[in-house]
């Protein structure tokens, strides 16, 4: 049991705009920790067989890895205080080796936990409403949503309240913790971009108003990863907020029943939605939901006002767009110009400004954090950005509310702690799983791969000069680095016991989902960056001054990066 | 006698749990449900019939199952939760209030979540001790969603 007085310096209260737990989710998560704390009793006494097991712990979280268990801690959307964020960099510190990995779910993974201190963990994780819920295991996993969320211009609404609605409709649903497989669900609140990659989940939620003017959804199904990828279909054009919900259950109801369970990588709704066609799949959703409809889970307006309630704006100030401080720095210091255009977003206030601390610095596993970073970002929260943080899709943290007359100093700041590295969007802000360092599926490691492409490509003129550029890096087929999305992918294979990496080239995760094609055989670990290198060699010699890397590829095809990769040396 | 749980109590298992219809159906076995539906003029009175994963309760439209004692869910793994939703879809669309009972290999851990799919009772294989198998029925004793014992979500039921 731990010590809660040792925590209480957590507990000081201060004004929030998120989501925050009444008496009935704070409970929840403490007969969780009770539960699992038993489980964990039980297995470690042979009282539960290992196989028993293995699916309670996956549903907190826990995998048995390659050298040590791996916690996945939910970060709900990506939301997380700063709070939150130093207890986390406590716990890397106490139970860990003092850092840990934000994943592309927007959820921190510690690499090294103890098996017998995860009840702890989870009991000290309950203290700041945190828990490791559905992080794994074939349920419904952690919703995730835009970074931007809330703070941004064009968004049709804030997704946060509908992420937290699924949250907790999801969270034990006592009919689909067994489902055929993993279930992942994202929001997108924008039409000019899509920074959640609905297009590749199991469903995609794009939110929307109808012709009267009311909030719903476009519903997208069948997209995902891994083995087998696909870009969802549409099954519904709108469905209104209230019956969110029991659509979800009539489309997961199917798929609870008719999904494959005879093969794992048959078993994604994609697999179901493929084999029955879009429009039978629709039409067995329909037959579902004609029962479900206007049920007692239908949500009343009230609801959404509660839910709206927690994510209202914080004490914004009356600011000058464009401050002189920040122009007279933008014209004086190139570098942090760079930053500024690199790492930082139009916010929707006037004086504003969204900043992202870059989590890509060469050197450090991409995604990765030390508790000191943790704690250190935590007081950059506090100081610049009212106590808030938000994990992105693509690894690094995000400050929501800074002001422009204060993104000077911030700069300076994040570049002590090494958050500052310019390159936001560029070939070196990869997604990129653990690999095989940790990881027991992966056929090859990952890491040493981002770090060989740090350092080909570690001339930032050179860099800027290349553009916008996402590159991905997944271990193995399950495709934790969402290497089939990236512009350039990559993939490692085993050949024989040795790890070797397949590139593809074309994919993208926005609105003009694609999934990457193939370039050809795949290449021995020391020959990644420079066909790295080749590639872009081809787009630099073929783009017009408009496109971006994905454009060329799109206007000239596979076929000239094909040549260049595997051409012969001279 | 055997034993199970039903209801919250270890009481005796007084029913037969048949893999296939043959004589000695009577009103004590549990028999699958397709071969009832293929011979229920033949076979006479049973106790009740048993659902495989896989065959769905669809085949149950127009049956009257208040004629059934209970009605069997078999579980082939743990891993397997279709079952989950054939006792939502016997409690709530075909309104069936007799006996749902697990059978297979269902979890003591998955207790709580079998009971508000709308399932009561639960044949353990022989090497599950159900007293503590007893102790694990209950783990939450709050839910966000709706459920076969009270369709309300959080939402309807917060202060």
């Amino acid at each position: 049991m731990v010590d809660l007085a040792y925590l209480r310096i957590y507990t000081t209260t201060v004004q929030s705009f998120m989501y925050q737990y009444d008496a009935i989710d704070q409970q929840l998560v403490e007969e969780r920790v009770a539960q699992f704390r038993d489980q964990t009793r039980r297995y470690l006494n042979n009282e539960l067989k290992e196989e028993e097991f293995l699916p309670l712990r996956l549903q907190n979280g826990l995998y048995i890895q390659r050298y040590a268990p791996m916690l996945r801690i939910a970060i709900p959307y990506g939301m997380v205080s700063s709070k939150q964020l130093r207890l986390l960099a406590d716990i890397t510190r106490r139970y860990d080796r003092g850092y840990g990995h934000f994943s592309t779910r927007q959820n921190l993974q510690l690499n090294w936990p103890k098996l017998e201190d995860v009840p702890d963990i989870l009991e000290e994780l309950a203290t700041v409403e945190m828990h490791a819920v559905q992080t794994s295991g074939n349920c419904i996993r952690n919703t995730t949503t835009d970074q931007y969320s809330g703070v941004i211009a064009d968004e049709v609404a804030d997704p946060r309240p509908y992420c937290e609605l699924i949250r907790q409709w999801s969270t034990f649903h006592p009919e689909f913790a067994f489902l055929p497989r993993k279930f992942k669900i994202a929001v997108c609140a924008t039409e000019s971009a899509d920074r959640a990659a609905v297009q590749v989940h199991d469903i995609g939620l794009q939110l929307k108003k109808n012709d009267a003017g009311e909030v719903g959804f476009k519903v997208l199904v069948g997209g995902g990863l891994g083995r087998t990828p696909m870009i969802a279909e549409t099954i519904s054009d709108f469905i209104p907020r209230t019956d969110l919900l029991t659509y979800l259950d009539a489309i997961i109801r199917v798929y609870n029943q008719q999904g494959r369970r005879d093969n794992k990588y048959k078993a994604r709704i994609k697999i179901l939605v493929k084999a029955l066609g879009i429009d039978e799949f629709r039409k067995r959703v329909d037959a579902e939901w004609e029962h479900l409809r206007g049920t007692e889970s239908t949500v009343p307006m009230s609801e959404f006002d509660r839910l709206a309630s927690f994510f209202t704006e914080p004490a914004y100030e009356t600011l000058e767009e464009q401050p002189s401080i920040l122009t007279e720095k933008l014209a004086d210091s190139s570098a942090f110009a760079r930053w500024y255009e690199r790492n930082t977003f139009d916010h929707k206030k006037a004086g504003y400004r969204i900043v992202t601390l870059s989590l890509k610095k060469p050197g450090q596993a991409p995604g990765d954090a030390t508790a000191d970073q943790m704690e250190k970002a935590a007081n950059l929260a506090d100081q610049y950005s009212f106590g808030e943080l938000r994990v992105s899709h693509e690894q690094n943290l995000v400050l929501a509310d800074v002001r422009q007359d204060q993104l000077v100093e911030l700069w300076e700041a994040a570049k002590e702690n090494g958050f500052a590295t310019p390159t936001l969007g560029l070939l070196t802000d990869m997604i990129c799983c653990p690999g095989g360092d940790y990881c027991g599926l992966a056929n090859a490691k990952s890491i040493p791969i981002a770090e060989q492409i740090q350092e080909t490509f570690d001339n930032l003129d050179y860099l800027y000069d290349i553009g916008e550029v996402d590159l991905n890096i997944s271990g193995c087929m399950n495709a934790c680095g969402h290497h089939h999305v990236g512009n350039i992918g990559i993939l490692g294979v085993d050949k024989k016991g040795a790890e070797f990496y397949q590139v593809s080239l074309g994919g993208a995760s926005g609105h003009d989902a694609s999934i990457g094609k193939i370039l050809g055989p795949s290449f021995a670990q020391e020959e990644v960056g420079g066909v790295i290198q080749k590639v872009i060699n081809v787009y630099v010699d073929n783009r017009t001054e408009e496109e971006r890397f994905i454009d060329t590829f799109r206007r000239i095809g596979i076929k000239p990066f094909k040549e260049a990769a595997y051409a012969k040396a001279n | 006698m055997p034993k199970l749980i039903k209801n919250g109590e270890i009481v005796d298992n007084t029913y037969v749990w048949q893999q296939d219809v043959d004589a000695s159906a009577s009103d004590t076995t549990i028999v699958p449900m397709q071969k009832w539906l293929d011979n229920q003029d033949s076979i006479g009175n049973v106790a009740g019939i048993w659902i495989d994963a896989g065959e769905g309760v669809e085949p149950l439209a127009g049956v009257d199952l208040s004629q059934f004692e209970v009605i069997g869910i078999n579980f082939p793994s743990f891993m397997d939760g279709r079952g989950f939703s054939y006792a939502r879809l016997l409690r709530e669309r075909l309104n069936y209030t007799g006996e749902i009972r697990a059978l297979g290999s269902f979890m003591a851990d998955q207790q709580g979540y079998l009971i508000r799919c709308g399932f009561n009772s639960f044949e353990f294989a022989e090497d599950v001790n159900l007293d503590i198998a007893l102790t694990l029925n209950k783990p939450f004793n709050v839910a966000y969603q709706g459920d076969v014992a009270d369709p309300r979500p959080i939402f309807l039921r917060r202060g």
